[in-house]
């Protein structure tokens, strides 16, 4: 962890993800959603990095942008394959589609996501014959697919089911199952556990930490359970309002907490221990719109410690301590 | 339970609403004024004596089974119904099933070719809309539909006949054949289909403004779905990403119109034939009812019962084959 010598696989510098909002006026200027405004960030190779921050905040659009499902507005998306740096955003349509092969994606929804006219066995195969894994009706496809099956927990007999025949669980396995069995580099789990029952979200979470100890893979895991992200996380990133506001190992975010965002977030975890006393920081108001995001450091308007410097001047992306990164004008001081 | 099962259920309760549908299409067609045995005797009233008239009225009556009860009256027709006798039409002095033949033929040509035009060109420009959704093509393509499909067709076969039969003679006005026409062969097949051109065309109009819509809304609900995105984010190819993720979904409620339109499209169209003379079953149903020859009309009228009432099982069955969760049981 400590090891800043380790390979980067992702680099991302200056991300920007606008979407335009319909215009009610004939002559009105057009307007963005800024969902992503502005977010550097490294990801390593073999690590899990935790994206947290409540609803709306562009955690999502940030893991859907990076895999380029949406036309990027502006910034890079590097990735760095067998020694040379793609451009993600540069590449032409089909070459990235060649490239999807390494760059996966596990949906938050098991119900929607899956197409409802296909069998198992073809969602998972399809993605194999497109990328030439396989060619069509190759019979040792069917052997690769339940092999897959297997590593994630399901029977070999569904093979031929569709996917309203399962449970949530074994839906969301079956997301994984095909996500998986293209051999990835990279996966984005995109609220992979959230729409699950407590019990299989455990079930769920261990599958993906053993799977990626098989395969080496590399995860950027999209919550907003605070539980979950410490519980599979190396590093956590802390977003607010399209903007990466920290960033540190798991253990140093949770033990020297810098920004006051991250301050509140980690509060409202609930707690077991009766002499744990904590005092819980209710943020007050809503998230402001990203239509109009606030002046300054966007969390102003909410944040207990406001200056007016805060309210004028946007706070810089500083690397703080060892891989621990805030951007804040007054990062919490914490007693020694 | 299994489909077949379900299947053997259908066909019980259409068996039932064809006998209830059928008794009170007799009882209706019973009630219409005019007596059939004063119409068939005709002028023999002013020339026979009334006591001979009567006899001959009540032994006619007699013949013809009407003297009997209303029941059992039904019970005749329906037998002779069943086994294939649809009666005597008085319009054409034939038995019914050697005068239908020829403009079903008619009838079913003409619509098995608009609806492989309708669906050679609504089908790839729905989904193309949608894949272009709010584009200048969408919208264009869109403003166009519409106007196709609420203008009624005779206004659309008058304006054709008129730009394209008359100020361009490019198709004849109407009929199925040039007259005096020995043609044979391919010459007679290109002839037919040189005279469907017009009522294809204007009958094409509106179907392609209906379906095209109806594809393009569909196309559009299921591209929003995140099972798209997920074949996106597979590496699929976008043309399999529409055309086998996308349109088979679609397709799901697209089928429903369909069913109903191919179940209409035998019914004849009473407005087009008659504009283009076209000696079809929607032309035959017409002068039927205006000749009050009933037993045309009535034969027709179980025929449209019995095509809608298979409708509904078709669409079943074709439920099942487009969604896998649509099962047949219960």
């Amino acid at each position: 962890m400590e090891n800043e010598n380790r390979k980067v696989l992702l680099t991302i510098r200056d991300l920007k993800q606008y979407f335009p909002v319909k215009k009610t006026k004939l002559r009105e200027k057009q307007r963005y959603v800024r969902a992503n405004d502005g977010i550097s960030l490294d990801i390593y190779a073999g690590e899990t990095l935790g994206l947290v921050g409540e609803s709306g905040c562009g955690k999502s659009t940030l893991g859907r942008t990076l895999l380029q499902l949406y036309p990027q507005t502006e910034g890079q998306v590097i990735y760095h394959k067998d020694g040379k740096d793609i451009d993600l955003k540069s590449l032409p349509k089909e070459e990235m589609r060649v490239l999807r092969k390494d760059l996966q994606l596990i949906f938050q929804d098991p119900y929607s996501s899956l197409n409802p006219r296909m069998t198992v066995g073809q969602i998972i195969g399809e993605g194999l014959v497109s990328h030439g894994i396989f060619k069509r009706g190759d019979p040792a496809m069917k052997d690769y697919i339940f092999k897959v099956m297997e590593n994630c927990g399901l029977d070999t007999y569904m093979f031929g089911r569709y996917p309203h025949q399962f449970s949530g669980g074994q839906r969301q396995r079956i997301g994984i199952a095909r996500s998986l069995a293209l051999n990835p580099s990279f996966v984005v789990c995109d609220e992979a556990v959230s729409a699950l029952d407590v019990s299989i979200q455990s079930q769920i979470l261990n599958l993906l930490s053993d799977l990626k100890e098989k395969q080496n893979l590399t995860y950027l895991f999209i919550t907003h359970d605070l539980s979950v992200v410490k519980y599979i996380s190396d590093r956590i990133g802390v977003m607010y309002l399209g903007n990466m506001v920290e960033l540190a190992p798991t253990e140093e975010l949770f033990a020297n907490t810098l920004h006051p965002y991250t301050e509140a977030l980690l509060s409202a975890i609930p707690v077991v221990d009766e002499d744990d006393k904590r005092e819980r920081i209710l943020l007050e108001g809503d998230i402001p719109s990203p239509v109009n995001p606030p002046s300054g450091c966007k969390f102003h308007t909410r944040c207990r410690y406001c200056q007016q410097k805060c309210k004028e001047e946007v706070p810089e992306w500083t690397k703080v301590g060892n891989n621990h990164f805030v951007a804040c004008h007054f990062p919490l001081k914490h007693k020694e | 339970m299994g489909k077949g099962r379900y299947l053997l259920k259908r066909l019980i309760y259409i068996v039932f609403v064809f006998f209830i549908i059928s008794i009170l299409m007799f009882w209706i067609y019973k009630s219409m004024p005019g007596d059939p045995v004063d119409i068939m005797l005709g002028s023999s009233k002013t020339t026979m004596k009334p006591d001979a008239y009567q006899a001959l009225y009540e032994k006619t009556k007699a013949s013809l089974g009407l003297d009997q009860p209303l029941p059992i009256q039904y019970f005749a027709w329906m037998g002779n119904m069943l086994t294939g006798h649809f009666g005597y039409s008085t319009q054409y002095k034939q038995e019914v099933i050697n005068v239908i033949g020829a403009p079903m033929f008619n009838t079913v040509l003409l619509n098995l070719l608009t609806m492989v035009v309708v669906f050679v060109i609504s089908i790839p420009l729905g989904i193309a809309t949608a894949v272009r959704k709010n584009g200048a093509f969408d919208k264009s393509v869109q403003v166009l539909t519409i106007v196709g499909y609420s203008i009624p067709t005779f206004i659309i076969a008058l304006l054709s006949i008129f730009l394209l039969a008359v100020k361009f003679p490019i198709f004849p006005i109407s009929g199925v054949r040039s007259a005096g026409s020995t043609a044979t062969g391919l010459a007679a097949v290109g002839d037919m289909l040189w005279h469907m051109a017009l009522p294809v065309l204007v009958m094409s109009v509106s179907g392609i403004g209906g379906i095209t819509r109806y594809v393009r809304a569909a196309m559009i609900d299921v591209l929003r779905m995140d099972y798209i995105k997920t074949a996106r984010a597979k590496g699929l190819r976008e043309k399999t990403v529409i055309y086998i993720h996308a349109f088979r979904n679609a397709l799901i409620p697209v089928v429903t119109v369909t069913t109903w339109w191919v179940v209409g499209l035998f019914g004849g169209s009473i407005v087009i034939e008659s504009v283009f003379l076209w000696p079809g079953l929607g032309k035959m149903l017409i002068d039927g009812l205006l000749q009050r020859d009933f037993a045309v009309v009535l034969t027709m009228q179980m025929f449209y019962v019995v095509l809608s009432l298979a409708g509904n099982v078709i669409m079943d069955v074709a439920y099942t084959m487009v969604d896998p969760r649509v099962r047949l049981d219960g």
